[in-house]
């Protein structure tokens, strides 16, 4: 089990922090063009730092800024990968943190530059066109599976064994990701907009009428 | 110094924004050296979001869907289709937006518990307050709490409808438009929309 697949509904946590800028540090908007570049070219996908964020003990989880994360996340991916090596990503490393004003190197490849930008208009729609026959129809009630502990989940920890009524069933069939372990999302497949009382899903909150709504992947549901 | 001492030492080290910063730095030279990235990519991304992909989007959006009924309602219909009348172009993070709307009795909140899903085409990147683990895990569970740290206060007899986005869709809020404000154009309108309140976390005031 990982806490980061559990974190709605963790009580006791205090404010929560009101910060409203994108980047704090310079180096975060320099690591995110790096990350968008990855993307751009395919070298990963969202699921891979997914996968490394869920991965990490829980506790340094809460403790680092989301970037510092994305950081440590990046490198592991990298040379794991063979894409660069712990020996000279240390060495430059090391020269930078020696020499903070030194130039960076004055080569690269500039086609890659707008193939990242064109990328961001383009996406990467997990939309694909099967012939799908959906389990449930709207309106009807289905329970959300205790699914087995994954590497990977896209299932809020929170819904599971909770039970609500399906608002949309979302045309066509959705593929999630097809290069990381999860509990049964690597293969496209129907989703439904589900609608839960928070009070179904907590039952010591105040009555106020609301209401949560979540995209939930068939694999997840079964009727109630 | 011992080995201990040591081992802190360059624990330090390893978490400061100095460290941080001559990792990012070095990462980028070696992807430079390796020609994975251009020399103009990350100045070219960083202005991208700066004027290109931001919430500028999404105010625009809900100044427009405040001033015309009929492209709201097409806008909550499909708002993929809706943004491209305004030649808007959607894209990465945004490839099926779902826009809802606060009204008088029902307000809207967004948020992903288990990341950081968020409708870029329409509001760029996510600030830091969606990303805390601190945020998500609270705002499922006691919204009227977490509201309240933003400073905002809804009506006793308000419900609120949250959407926790784990698949495809990413969800954008139109607040309410705030009274006093008739008459107004376009621009004046979208300068009173603030990221916060198109994801629920604010409200829109003249």
């Amino acid at each position: 089990m990982k806490v980061q697949h559990y974190l709605g509904g963790i009580e006791n946590l205090g404010p929560v922090s009101v910060e409203k800028r994108v980047f704090v540090e310079p180096w975060e908007a320099q690591l995110f063009a790096v990350h968008t570049t990855m993307m751009g070219t395919g070298i990963w996908a969202w699921p891979d730092l997914r996968v490394l964020a869920e991965s990490m003990n829980p506790l340094d989880y809460f403790k680092y800024r989301y970037y510092i994360k994305w950081l440590g996340g990046m490198c592991k991916f990298l040379i794991s990968r063979n894409y660069i090596s712990e020996k000279e990503l240390e060495a430059k490393t090391k020269y930078y943190l020696e020499n903070p004003e030194a130039a960076q190197p004055n080569a690269g490849n500039n086609d890659v530059t707008e193939r990242v930008i064109e990328y961001f208009y383009t996406g990467a729609n997990p939309y694909r066109d099967v012939a799908v026959n959906p389990i449930f129809k709207v309106g009807d009630t289905v329970r959300v599976k205790d699914m087995p502990p994954a590497v990977h989940t896209r299932l809020p920890g929170y819904l599971r064994n909770r039970t609500g009524v399906v608002e949309t069933v979302y045309k066509g069939a959705y593929l999630y990701a097809d290069n990381v372990p999860t509990d049964g999302i690597c293969t496209a497949q129907p989703v439904y907009l589900v609608k839960f009382k928070t009070r179904d899903l907590w039952d010591d909150i105040p009555d106020k009428g609301d209401v949560l709504y979540n995209d939930c992947f068939e694999v997840y549901l079964e009727a109630a | 110094m011992s080995d201990d001492h040591e081992h802190e030492h360059h624990h330090h080290l390893r978490e400061s924004e100095t460290y941080y910063a001559a990792r990012t730095k070095a990462l980028e030279s070696l992807f430079r050296e390796k020609g994975l990235i251009g020399t103009d990519t990350v100045d070219r991304v960083i202005n991208f979001f700066e004027h290109e992909m931001g919430p500028f989007n999404g105010a625009k959006v809900v100044a427009k869907a405040w001033t015309d009924p009929a492209f709201k309602a097409r806008l909550l219909a499909d708002a993929n289709k809706a943004i491209a009348e305004l030649g808007m172009r959607d894209g990465i993070e945004g490839e099926n937006l779902k826009v809802v709307e606060n009204v008088p009795g029902t307000h809207n909140v967004v948020c992903c518990t288990l990341c950081s899903c968020w409708p870029w085409p329409l509001l760029g990147l996510p600030p830091y307050w969606f990303k805390d683990p601190v945020f998500r895990a609270r705002v499922v569970r006691e919204p009227r709490g977490v509201l309240s740290d933003f400073g905002v206060t809804l009506p006793d007899e308000s419900k609120i409808e949250i959407w926790d986005s784990s698949a495809q869709v990413r969800y954008f809020v139109i607040p309410e438009r705030p009274t006093g404000t008739e008459g107004w154009t376009e621009e004046k309108l979208a300068a009173l929309v603030s990221t916060e309140a198109m994801q629920g976390l604010g409200l829109a005031t003249a």
